[in-house]
């Protein structure tokens, strides 16, 4: 096959080479970069911000949608949805949210729960030339 | 093809030049038709040129790679329009990281390791040349560095497909008379002749 004659081509060190990279491929995936601990849940719905709430302090709170409430709670630096008016109740499946740029979201109630870190708002997202 | 009135030494130092010339239009060729290919993910190229460069390292050396990879990259901008722009910072800072990878591996493990071996790095090194110029220059969101891991993925396959691509040409091309007088570095004992 047209495979085993292109790895015929490559000599021990290349192949050597070939799964040292490979592995460095996986550990990088498998390595949680530059996740920064978040500071803040922002949490939109309907693509509006209507509530900001920090981390840091246990809160519950309630955001509505076209749907019903969705009920959210901050405890231990990190926000997940207690309760949500959803037929699938995906969003309190998602688990917790805790780092800069982890997202919780209840598409059918149009609701997104963003968590964003120290940084952000100072930097530009957006570069275009 | 050969001259048997004209001195040797001079002929292949006219061929070198020649065919690095050749070499460096068709990896402007083909780095221009992957500029202009639309693709949904605009970062990610195969860098077919790259072919080219590993082509001219194996026939003439590390200082024909070096005028390959920097005047490929300089006339491919030059003809794209986008000399001295943000994307040519990448182009170069990749190009120039590859082309130091390469050759330095060339010189370091010269007879153990084929074109793939050194196109694999060649690839590593591109695609962490322009990540790093990308995060100290133009994003300074530490958050680029979570797409690293697809661009390695992507480029040890790449790395590979033009390794292979590579060793076919130079395979093809050691065949021709043209290149009787040397034979590919690395593999064998060379009669290269430098200038």
């Amino acid at each position: 096959m047209a495979l085993g004659s292109a790895l015929r081509r490559l000599t021990l060190f290349d192949r050597y080479l070939v799964v040292i990279f490979a592995l460095l491929v996986v550990v990088s995936f498998l390595f949680p970069f530059s996740k920064q601990p978040g500071a803040r849940v922002v949490v939109d719905a309907d693509h509006r911000t209507v509530y900001t709430a920090p981390l840091n302090e246990n809160r519950t709170f309630e955001v509505s949608g076209p749907l019903g409430d969705t009920r959210l709670t901050i405890e231990n630096g990190a926000v997940r949805v207690l309760s949500s008016p959803c037929p699938q109740k995906i969003c309190i499946g998602m688990g917790e949210a805790h780092q800069a740029g982890d997202l919780l979201a209840c598409v059918p109630n149009r609701i997104v729960i963003r968590v964003e870190g120290q940084a952000e708002g100072e930097s530009y997202d957006l570069l275009s030339r | 093809m050969t001259s048997s009135a004209v001195d040797p030494v001079q002929l292949e130092q006219v061929r070198q030049r020649v065919f690095l010339a050749l070499f460096i239009a068709l990896a402007v060729a083909l780095h221009a038709v992957e500029y202009l290919l639309p693709s949904p993910l605009p970062w990610f190229r195969f860098g077919l040129s790259n072919i080219l460069t590993l082509t001219a390292l194996f026939l003439y050396g590390p200082r024909a790679a070096w005028t390959v990879t920097l005047s490929r990259i300089l006339i491919g901008s030059l003809l794209l329009g986008t000399l001295f722009s943000p994307g040519f910072l990448l182009s170069l800072s990749g190009g120039v990281l590859a082309t130091l990878l390469m050759t330095s591996a060339f010189s370091l493990f010269r007879p153990h390791i084929g074109p793939v071996g050194v196109s694999v790095l060649g690839a590593l090194g591109h695609v962490s040349g322009q990540l790093l110029i990308a995060w100290l220059l133009i994003v300074r969101h530490p958050s680029i560095w979570l797409m690293l891991p697809f661009f390695l993925l992507f480029s040890l396959i790449s790395g590979i497909i033009n390794g292979v691509a590579a060793d076919m040409l130079l395979e093809f091309l050691l065949k021709h008379p043209a290149f009787a007088r040397l034979k590919k570095i690395g593999r064998e004992q060379t009669q290269k002749i430098d200038h």
